[in-house]
């Protein structure tokens, strides 16, 4: 007699096994995981690190991410004025939770964008300040510090600080499988290089530097790919998780081929060659420097400065020295002004002031605006602007144009709602399936091998997926359920060559027939995906990888069990 | 009752070529009508003919908003509301249009309906003109590719040629059917619709390889209860996959999925039509005569 438990089963279940430790699965996983945390915090001192999962955030209960969010504007004081006199200004200024300075022991100033570095603190809103104590009086009066207690998983955390912990979250993850920009959200974009006889190194060259630039912008869930069509067309891919801003399209489709002209001659151009330092992050060197307000809303002004290397300082002398100096409004400028171009376009037009004819400066100051309905849009438009102009200036321009061939975007609110809408839609199939087959047959011991089948297949598929970083997005979807399909119809074959082909042949021919089908049926399958391997710029592959994929699992491991799990039922039955 | 059933089988069973042949027949003409008036045989979507597609997250209904971008852009424009399955309500808005690219779009709908678009509520796909053009002629080279193929594994499975084209044929007719139906039914063909109607390939092939199978390998029982047999089980499959896949139809939210779901339900009725109406009958009628020669 066949025994339930053979050979063939017992491989099926050692790759369940296996494709539970790929996927690790943690479905009640749904903490909030802190994913990033500013090394130099008091958070940190104090004992909190990246991968604890938050509970509370001072008896703010976490529960979403944006939880994490409410709890620490909790912790920003209101807005208040204060007057700092130094030995060498006189500022006012508001402030929240940081004086915007530090201070040493002899009252020394440093790190501050508002005061001269070494000037000496004198007085606080009028007071007279006298020592290192006094001043921390005074601070811890402006703004006290308080309890912060943090409770995650393992530990509770409690310390003093008035600062506010820069901690970034994420949700928990419940498996190794990674959802793709369907699911997610986020943006995805094919670039065109324009021109011809592009190189596998043009292009490698690409992605070089557009990853340059998307790390240098600050972004790091990136993925870039190069890849081909038959045409012999070549694509870079690019796939940015999560919420994307405008900005950063512009950044990888922009070439970003900056020239600084004076009259028609270059005398420098963007990356690393010509401008070794482009100051950012730095408050004294770059910033928004004024707004205002501009028909319906309101335009800010940033400028940062950008250091020139020694030969384009040079350059800029020699051009600077024959030009001839003009009058205006009593002061004397040169003829020409040095023209900023990036991609063809004037971004800025620097007028020269006379004393500088001839001169090797190395400084240069580089001013532009951003717009919004809002003051706080426009400065947020202008701070944008501003880091994409310095992130173009530090890595350079791309070898060469490109266009936008395809681009989605896909919000991460709906990217959910479409996943639980498929886990939906999967589970009604698979019940549909099992109705048919009860209909069919009339015998529920053939619906719960079916159904048991099918929950296996999709199983592996997802557990392959995971075992080759494959993203699940839309096309993977689609592969997923073409795999489970035919798997469906092959199991129909199994059950009707075990049950209808009684008379006469024996159980083992009635198999091989059985897998003479499935084999046949597989191998069509396959040759029929090949071909969009490459389709497409092979935006097609996830479809056929996942198609050929499952359909591979099931020839060689779920529809064999399941075979065999027939047959068994089969001669048991007879037997009776 | 089963014996006169046979008898009248074999008697009739090539008149039944009749409907598939002239299904075809119906398919071509329809395709080759809307080559001449369109310039090609199926009319196609954004993805496929560069352009933007817009989907906004919002309950509000939009009146008019069709005709309100036609007339800003001078294009022609398709608004559609999305739907949630069960309570039936909009859950967004569809827009489809071949020349504005999507910041454009954005900025328009922004002041047409006073909604703010962000990335919580707005997705948008763009393709340019060239790429869609070349996805288009590469998908379809890949779809003939793809029947080659398949022919040269079926040829090696059965090892006779004029039934291994038989199924190619069966295969490749069923997706003649399907693609005449979309043109009729005002259905534009996208990425993901050729993506379906290979997906019907499958589906369509397995059930023709069961049936060749059953007939020309030895086995027990009759040509014709073998015939009956292979019905069974291939009419259980088409039935299964049918209902799940028009389960997955009704529920499925994504637009997407939604045309993939009803292309392939649309090519499984046509599937069992080609495969028993046409692919059975050619085989019996080929059986019996090379038993003749013989």
């Amino acid at each position: 007699m066949k025994k339930f438990m053979s050979f063939r089963i017992w491989i099926l279940i050692i790759a369940l096994i296996l494709g539970l430790i790929i996927l690790a699965p943690n479905p009640w996983a749904d903490g909030i995981e802190v994913v990033s945390v500013d090394a130099n915090s008091d958070a940190v001192s104090n004992g909190l690190n990246i991968g604890d999962i938050l509970l509370s955030i001072n008896d703010y209960e976490i529960n979403n991410v944006g939880d994490v969010d409410i709890a620490l504007a909790s912790l920003i004081y209101s807005e208040q004025e204060i007057k700092i006199k130094t030995s060498e200004d006189y500022e006012t200024y508001t402030i929240t939770n940081d004086i915007l300075f530090d201070i040493d022991e002899n009252l020394t100033i440093s790190d501050s964008e508002l005061f001269v570095e070494g000037s000496k603190l004198l007085e606080i809103n009028g007071e007279i300040i006298d020592d290192y104590d006094e001043f921390n009086e005074i601070y811890n009066e402006l703004v006290p510090k308080r309890i912060i207690k943090i409770v995650t998983e393992n530990e509770n955390i409690a310390y003093l600080s008035r600062e506010i912990p820069k901690i970034i979250v994420s949700e928990e993850k419940t498996s190794n499988l990674i959802f793709g920009l369907e699911f997610t959200g986020g943006t995805r974009v094919l670039l065109k290089p324009i021109g011809e006889d592009i190189s596998e190194d043009d292009i490698n060259n690409l992605i070089d530097v557009l990853s340059n630039r998307l790390n240098v912008y600050g972004l790091s869930d990136i993925k870039i790919r190069s890849a081909e069509d038959w045409d012999g067309n070549k694509y870079v891919l690019v796939e940015l998780a999560g919420v994307t801003q405008d900005e950063v399209r512009d950044l990888i489709s922009q070439q970003g081929k900056f020239e600084a002209k004076i009259g028609d001659v270059v005398v420098f151009n963007g990356g690393n060659n010509d401008i070794p330092y482009v100051c950012r992050d730095d408050g004294t060197c770059s910033g928004i420097r004024s707004c205002e307000d501009y028909q319906d809303g309101s335009v800010c002004e940033f400028e940062f400065s950008i250091t020139l290397s020694n030969t384009a300082a040079a350059k800029q002398a020699e051009l600077t020295s024959q030009l001839a100096v003009v009058n205006e409004d009593g002061r004397g400028y040169l003829e020409l002004p040095l023209d900023l171009y990036l991609d063809g376009e004037l971004v800025d037009s620097l007028r020269i002031s006379e004393s500088l004819k001839g001169q090797a400066t190395t400084q240069i100051s580089i001013s532009g605006s951003g717009t919004g309905a809002s003051q706080d849009l426009a400065i947020e438009n202008a701070y944008q602007e501003m880091k994409s102009l310095q992130t173009i200036l530090i890595t350079g321009s791309l070898p060469f144009d490109i266009e936008i061939a395809k681009m989605d975007t896909v919000s991460p609110v709906m990217g959910e709602i479409f996943l639980n809408n498929m886990l939906l839609v999967a589970g009604l199939a698979i019940v549909a399936v099992a109705l048919v087959i009860l209909i069919r047959y009339r015998k529920i011991k053939f619906v719960l091998p079916v159904m048991g089948t099918l929950i296996c297949e999709l199983f592996l598929i997802l557990a392959f997926a995971g075992l080759v970083k494959w993203n699940i997005d839309m096309a993977a979807i689609a592969g997923i359920l073409a795999a489970i399909g035919t798997g469906v119809d092959h199991q129909i074959v199994i059950i009707d060559e075990a049950v209808n082909g009684k008379k006469g042949s024996r159980m083992s021919d009635r198999m091989k027939r059985a897998f003479f089908i499935i084999f046949a049926a597989f191998f069509a399958t396959v040759a029929a995906m090949l071909p969009l391997w490459n389709a497409g710029a092979g935006l097609f592959r996830g479809f056929a990888l996942t198609t050929i994929a499952g359909a591979t699992i099931g020839v060689l491991l779920t529809r064999p069990a399941f075979a065999s799990f027939i047959e068994a039922i089969d001669e048991r039955e007879e037997e009776n | 009752m089963k014996e006169q059933f046979q008898e009248l089988y074999y008697k009739h069973y090539k008149k039944l070529f009749f409907i598939p042949v002239i299904l075809v027949i119906l398919a071509l003409s329809v395709l080759v009508w809307n080559y001449s008036t369109t310039g090609d045989i199926m009319d196609k979507d954004v993805s496929l003919k560069g352009g933007t597609t817009a989907t906004v997250y919002s309950e509000i209904p939009f009146e008019n908003l069709e005709q309100i971008l036609e007339e800003r852009f001078g294009e022609d424009f398709i608004v559609r509301d999305l739907k949630e399955f069960g309570s039936n309500t909009k859950i967004g808005t569809v827009i489809e249009v071949s020349n504005v690219d999507g910041d454009d779009l954005k900025i328009a709908f922004e002041e047409i309906t006073g909604l703010t678009l962000d990335e919580n509520n707005f997705s948008v796909e763009f393709v340019g003109g060239s790429l869609g053009e070349s996805f288009y002629k590469q998908m379809a080279i890949a779809l003939l590719l793809a029947y080659i193929l398949m022919g040269i594994v079926i040829f090696i499975a059965f090892r006779v040629p004029a039934p291994s084209f038989m199924v190619i044929f069966a295969a490749f007719a069923d997706m003649l059917c399907t693609l005449a139906v979309m043109d009729l039914i005002g259905m534009k063909l996208s990425t993901a619709g050729i993506a379906a109607i290979l997906l019907l390939v499958g589906y369509s092939v397995d059930t023709d390889i069961l049936l060749t199978t059953k007939l020309l390998k030895r086995g027990e029982g009759t040509l014709f209860t073998r015939l009956i047999d292979s019905m069974k089980t291939g009419l259980t499959m088409t039935a299964t996959s049918f209902v799940a896949i028009s389960i997955a139809y009704f529920l499925a939210s994504s637009l997407v999925l939604k045309q993939m779901f009803l292309i392939i339900m649309i090519g499984l009725m046509f599937d069992v039509i080609m495969t028993y109406g046409m692919n059975a009958g050619m085989l019996i009628w080929y059986l019996k005569k090379k038993k003749v020669e013989q």
